[in-house]
């Protein structure tokens, strides 16, 4: 059966409910990128939308895996989220940034390598905007110990916590939305990104070092500043760190053994927040719930809904014909087209909502691809993994293309304008589109290498 | 007694475009209460409407880089960091540092809703403004007080106070 004939087997008919759905879906994605309205706002809205019109019943808004609200994205950054909830006023990750610009002897150039490994390393583990909102401050407070331009080492902490984010699968929202919709396991993300991720890391180094080596110099006495200060002093609640600490190790551990224990990544997550929120001993849990970022997981929520529609009246299957045309089945084709597409469009807009659309659509370009398969074969088709890594190393190492390509360049922006050091769109754009260009360069290479010519 | 019996007369002013350097010199130099108390706070007129206040806490808060408000940081800090940044912000304009949202009351304010003011948003002064919007005077916490020690020592008459 050739694909044009699957396709032609299950017809569907652009009736007003098609239209009123691509309408409402393109209004919302317009809008979304407009900035006009709040995305959470639209999301939200444009969700409800959906099941008013009845494009979409609540049932399967609610309780369709193919067509509603993925719990398991929703629940596995709930978890996370309330574990550094739990975490952060410890003074952990205070105590880790101290402790590095300490490791580089005040010297700004190797601060700056070392702090962009840190950000790699635990954007990988926890979340980027987690991560850059925990370091940015002290980085601030470095380089005016050190009494240097602050914008490069923020600008290379948002490039590195994108990368570094790309290699796990609790790394990046488009990561974890990929691992629930494609079924792929924590080692999935170990044996696939991280090898990828970490050459990209070694060439991101390797370029700030050419680009700021020379530029950036501080004074003797400047650098006693850093060496004065008393990392430990940072810890404020030694007890509940050791908690912490032992819960995050736990949660690592089981995201390592979740497949093969058969338990889902948010139940990893969620077991973590609750056993962490018994440990704490705390009376007042509201304060660590209600810190959960709240407007990230409804935008989520509505997102799915909102896909759903479309998925549902057809949308995304014409889109996915319309890409198999294109593409005529030529699978690395299709890989190098997705990536690509993937990393201009998360420069542009949010990963996100991209994500959320191109899950459903490389599905059915699976099943028209694959008529006889179902299920875990059809979405861990072996010919169909490469397509879901190179979405993933697209759409993570994109965001690195423009300030508002990613969220974790969005909350720096933000923070270094807050402290008086606005960084302009160009200047960011100056350092992180030709990183995105040679990062995704790099991926495309490394694609083609490992499957398609080694096929390993 | 009410705002108006206790308020003290408007004698210096800021502008939104007064500089932080200048505000702390006005402020440095500036007298109230006959002449015998510091001022620790100015109020902003632009035209002639209130358009908000600068006390020596919002000259703290702007000194104080936006970072450390994010996170405990305040261990990591160095001598002289104070002064350092004090230096940088010595241009910033008034209108950028004053608190814009400034709770007032009428002439005919009981000293019950000065007292509730001040407690409730944590206040050192509060602008008493006339029917048609105008600051004409400030009533002050320790005036508020004043007339506490009053109602519970009458003997204290108002000729001792001055």
């Amino acid at each position: 059966m050739t694909h044009e004939a699957a396709a032609a087997s299950q017809p569907f008919v652009m009736d007003a409910t098609f239209w009123t759905a691509t309408t409402i879906f393109l209004i919302s994605y317009v809008v979304i990128i407009s900035e006009k309205v709040h995305k959470t706002v639209v999301a939200v809205f444009a969700a409800s939308l959906m099941l008013v019109l009845k494009i979409l019943s609540q049932y399967e808004a609610f309780h369709v895996e193919e067509l509603g609200v993925d719990w398991n994205v929703i629940f596995l950054l709930i978890g996370m989220m309330t574990i550094i909830n739990l975490m952060r006023p410890t003074g952990f990750f205070e105590y880790i940034a101290i402790k590095s610009a300490k490791a580089g002897k005040g010297d700004p150039m190797r601060i700056m390598t070392i702090f962009a490994i840190v950000t790699a390393v635990l954007s990988a583990l926890l979340d980027n905007v987690t991560t850059v909102l925990l370091l940015a401050p002290v980085t601030l407070l470095i380089a005016d110990a050190l009494e240097v331009d602050p914008i490069p080492f923020l600008i290379v902490e948002a490039l590195a916590s994108n990368i570094g984010g790309t290699a796990t699968l609790i790394g990046d929202p488009p990561n974890i939305m990929i691992a629930s919709k494609a079924k792929l396991n924590f080692m999935d993300f170990i044996y696939n990104l991280t090898p990828i991720v970490i050459v990209l890391m070694v060439v991101l180094l390797v370029i700030i070092k050419i680009v700021f080596g020379k530029k950036l110099k501080t004074r003797e006495e400047l650098k006693q500043r850093i060496m004065q200060m008393n990392e430990k002093e940072a810890i404020k609640d030694p007890l509940m760190l050791k908690k912490s600490l032992f819960v995050l190790g736990l949660v690592l551990v089981g995201f390592v053994f979740h497949g093969t224990l058969e338990l889902q990544p948010a139940t990893v997550a969620l077991f973590g927040a609750g056993l962490l929120l018994l440990l704490s001993n705390t009376h007042e849990p509201h304060h660590y719930l209600a810190e959960i970022e709240w407007p990230t997981i409804f935008f989520f929520i509505g997102l799915f809904i909102l896909v759903g529609g479309v998925v549902k009246v057809g949308l995304i299957k014409l889109m996915s014909l319309k890409m198999l045309a294109l593409t005529q089945g030529n699978l690395l084709a299709t890989s190098m087209i997705v990536m690509w597409f993937s990393a201009i469009a998360s420069a542009i807009v949010d990963n996100i909502p991209y994500v959320a659309t191109m899950n459903p659509l490389i599905i059915d370009m699976a099943k028209q691809m694959w008529p006889q398969e179902t299920g875990l074969a059809l979405l861990r088709h072996p010919d169909l993994m490469p397509i879901w890594w190179s979405l993933a190393l697209g759409a993570c190492l994109g965001g690195n293309g423009s300030p508002i390509g990613a969220s974790a360049n969005v909350i720096v922006v933000g923070m270094a304008e807050k402290a008086g050091k606005k960084i302009s769109f160009m200047r960011f754009v100056a350092y992180g589109f030709p990183i995105m260009l040679l990062t995704v360069f790099i991926s495309m290479i490394y694609v083609w290498l490992r499957y398609y010519v080694f096929s390993f | 007694m009410k705002a108006k019996d206790i308020m003290e007369p408007v004698k210096e002013t800021l502008t939104p475009e007064t500089t932080l350097k200048e505000a702390v010199n006005r402020m440095r130099v500036a007298r109230r209460g006959n002449g015998r108390v510091g001022v620790k706070g100015m109020i902003v007129l632009d035209n002639g409407k209130l358009a908000g206040i600068v006390s020596i806490k919002d000259i703290l808060k702007t000194i104080i880089p936006s970072y450390m408000n994010l996170t405990e940081l305040g261990e990591f800090t160095w001598d002289g960091m104070l002064e350092e940044m004090a230096k940088k912000v010595a241009d910033r304009k008034v209108e950028e540092i004053m608190t814009k949202d400034v709770i007032t009351v009428s002439e005919d304010a009981s000293l019950m809703e000065c007292a509730d003011h001040v407690v409730k948003h944590n206040l050192q002064r509060i602008p008493v403004l006339n029917k048609e919007k105008q600051v004409v005077g400030i009533v002050y916490i320790r005036d508020i007080y004043y007339a506490i020690v009053q109602a519970l020592f009458d003997k204290l008459d108002k000729e001792e106070r001055k």
